[in-house]
């Protein structure tokens, strides 16, 4: 079985990030890049099931500028087989990298498509279902266990008040969930071998795919600061207030 | 200049980082701290995994060739999360002796099982009297048969007390401050004669003394020559200064990162106490030691692997003079700023003030290093 998985180059989880002062969008200047986390969660899942036997290749694919290379060779050092780097400079959204990405699974002919469940820049939580819709496969999203039984894909997927488990034919969709799985630390001699496995670069036009974007971003803005709580001297009070100046009960 | 990492130090410094970050926690390392070994084996066993350990070691000898740079990088994020593990002390100043001195039969005996992890080594060069002076050796080791018999002391061997084997300087002719006589043994912790008093540093780590009567040394277990240690241990201390410096580096940069996440929660007369120009100055005043000291962490780190010569010892020496004081200056102004909290046992500042200070007095003081430099300089 041959698995695509694709990967998004995001500002770091740790970093607190600023919102430009017009407004424009955030502040990527000197920002520490990195992964987007549901992304090496779907990596490692990947890489897992290749260990297990049951992938023959894992081909990592991301979409963005040639910067991405970075998290290209991130997921080969962590265990992928080779990567394809579709290089475009423009703001993409959800629905363009779907084309993009459909593109890649036309090409490749994959049987399982792995995607993190959304990008923790954007959170938009669209490419995978997107992706599902426009190659007409079945899609298993929020995965939190992912097992393979012959040409069927058992998928348990967390959803509102419990999990849901949903068996799919092959080929599928599959997004990640935080609980799949931990991934692993890229070790010393994988980070050396991450080099020489090849990464081709492509651009959409050598795909065939217009990204034109029918999404403008009007303005961005940093959540309100929280303010000041107060303490309550009994338990009296604290009904009091949240009947008559919360009015939650 | 281009300082930019490469592809692959951009992970090796992401692996690292990560896997400090999860492993690291305060609450973590006060129970590493508590813990017998005073340090946590399954995180060493962990950066063998990684191959971490076996980053400072050529390929031919199965390690993967890291350069200075690598170290730093390494280092940086020890240093960030205050690691107790002997990293420094084992792989790259105990190592780097190994690989320089040891015979083809020594390397192949230790170098799989030290880059595996699996063997830590700790170096045991000190003494009372010695105060940096790596000549100052009074320890002797006296000719008997198949070997060679140790007495004397060596004090404050960081990592000794858990160490698989030691490296001990001892003189095996000439006076003491000669320059000619110093030998280097790989000595069995368990060898009759050797005793040791462990110990914790106030910074964390757990360092112990070694009292050595007449602990027989085997032929076989002797490092380089006889007599003909000195340069060696000079030049692996040079690398051993650069990776310190790295460490700093990254414990200054969390020593900063904290006070000014501090600074703007505090609140006194209404605001967070980073609005006040006076403490803005203060904080300016860290970031301006911490980005000078980082100038002579890299600098140190490309010249550490460097053939030796005077300039690389004075580039060294005036990297370690930097970063000490920056150290020092950091960690006061850090605890100034904090207040009565910066002191406590319970948050991590406490610890990396500790630590910073701690550094400066290992592997040579500010004023030691201050007046090798101008040595130095004299005889360019």
């Amino acid at each position: 079985m041959k698995i695509l998985v694709a990967v998004k180059r995001v500002v770091d989880y740790n970093v607190k990030v600023r919102v430009k002062a017009d407004g424009s969008g955030v502040d990527l200047a000197n920002v520490k890049m990195a992964m987007n986390p549901f992304c090496e969660i779907a990596v490692e899942e990947a890489v897992r099931l290749k260990e297990k036997g049951i992938a023959s290749e894992v081909v990592v694919v991301s979409i963005g500028s040639s910067a991405a290379q970075e998290q290209l060779r991130t997921a080969l050092a962590l265990g992928a087989d080779r990567a394809v780097l579709v290089e475009s400079n423009d703001e993409l959204g959800p629905l363009a990298v779907a084309k993009l990405l459909k593109a890649v699974v036309d090409k490749e002919q994959p049987q399982l498509v792995i995607l993190g469940k959304q990008a923790i820049d954007s959170d938009n939580n669209q490419t995978g279902q997107m992706l599902a819709a426009l190659c007409g496969f079945a899609q298993g999203t929020f995965a939190s266990r992912v097992e393979v039984a012959g040409d069927q894909l058992n998928v348990t997927r967390e959803i509102d008040g419990g999990l849901q488990t949903v068996a799919l034919k092959l080929p599928a969709i599959v997004t990640t969930d935080l609980r799949l799985n931990e991934p692993r630390y890229a070790s010393l001699p994988n980070i050396m071998k991450a080099k020489k496995k090849p990464l081709d670069v492509v651009t959409p036009d050598a795909l065939g795919v217009s990204t034109a974007s029918t999404v403008k971003v009007l303005k961005v803005e940093a959540p309100a600061a929280r303010s000041a709580g107060i303490k309550v001297g009994s338990v009296a009070e604290l009904v009091e207030k949240l009947k008559n100046e919360a009015k939650v009960i | 200049m281009d300082f930019k990492l490469t592809e692959e130090q951009q992970m090796l410094q992401d692996t690292v980082a990560r896997l400090v970050r999860d492993s690291y926690g305060f609450e973590q390392r006060e129970h590493f701290y508590r813990s017998e070994p005073g340090f946590s084996r399954e995180f060493w066993q962990q950066l063998g995994e990684l191959g971490l350990c076996g980053m400072p070691f050529s390929e031919a000898h199965g390690g993967f060739g890291g350069s200075g740079v690598d170290n730093m990088l390494i280092m940086t994020e020890l240093g960030r999360g205050l690691c107790l593990e002997p990293y420094l002390q084992s792989q790259i100043h105990a190592g780097g002796l190994l690989q320089q001195l040891g015979s083809v039969e020594q390397l192949e005996r230790l170098l799989p099982v030290l880059i595996s992890g699996e063997l830590q080594l700790a170096v045991a060069l000190e003494e009372r009297q010695s105060h940096y002076q790596l000549l100052d050796v009074q320890t002797r080791a006296e000719r008997v048969d198949g070997g060679w018999e140790l007495s004397g002391r060596k004090v404050v061997v960081i990592g000794g007390h858990s160490a698989g084997m030691l490296l001990v300087s001892a003189r095996t002719r000439g006076e003491a401050r000669d320059e000619q006589g110093i030998s280097l043994f790989l000595v069995d912790p368990q060898a009759e004669g050797l005793s040791r008093k462990v110990y914790p540093t106030i910074d964390g780590p757990k360092a112990c003394d070694l009292f050595l009567e007449r602990v027989l040394v085997r032929d076989t277990d002797l490092l380089g020559e006889p007599g003909q240690a000195l340069a060696a241990l000079r030049y692996q201390q040079g690398r051993a200064i650069a990776a310190q410096c790295a460490e700093a580096i990254g414990s200054m940069q969390e020593a900063c990162q904290l006070t000014l996440d501090y600074l703007k929660t505090r609140q006194q007369f209404g605001k967070p106490i980073g609005k006040f120009q006076a403490l803005q100055h203060r904080m300016v005043d860290m970031r301006t030691e911490l980005e000078l000291a980082t100038s002579m962490a890299i600098l140190a780190a490309c010249v550490a692997d460097q053939a030796d010569s005077l300039e690389r010892s004075r580039r060294l020496a005036a990297a370690k003079f930097i970063v000490t004081r920056a150290a020092r200056f950091i960690a006061e102004q850090a605890i100034q700023l904090h207040g009565g909290i910066g002191m406590t046992w319970e948050y991590n500042l406490a610890h990396h003030a500790k630590r910073l200070v701690m550094l400066s007095h290992q592997l040579g003081d500010d004023d030691h290093h201050l007046s090798a430099y101008a040595e130095l300089l004299h005889s360019a």
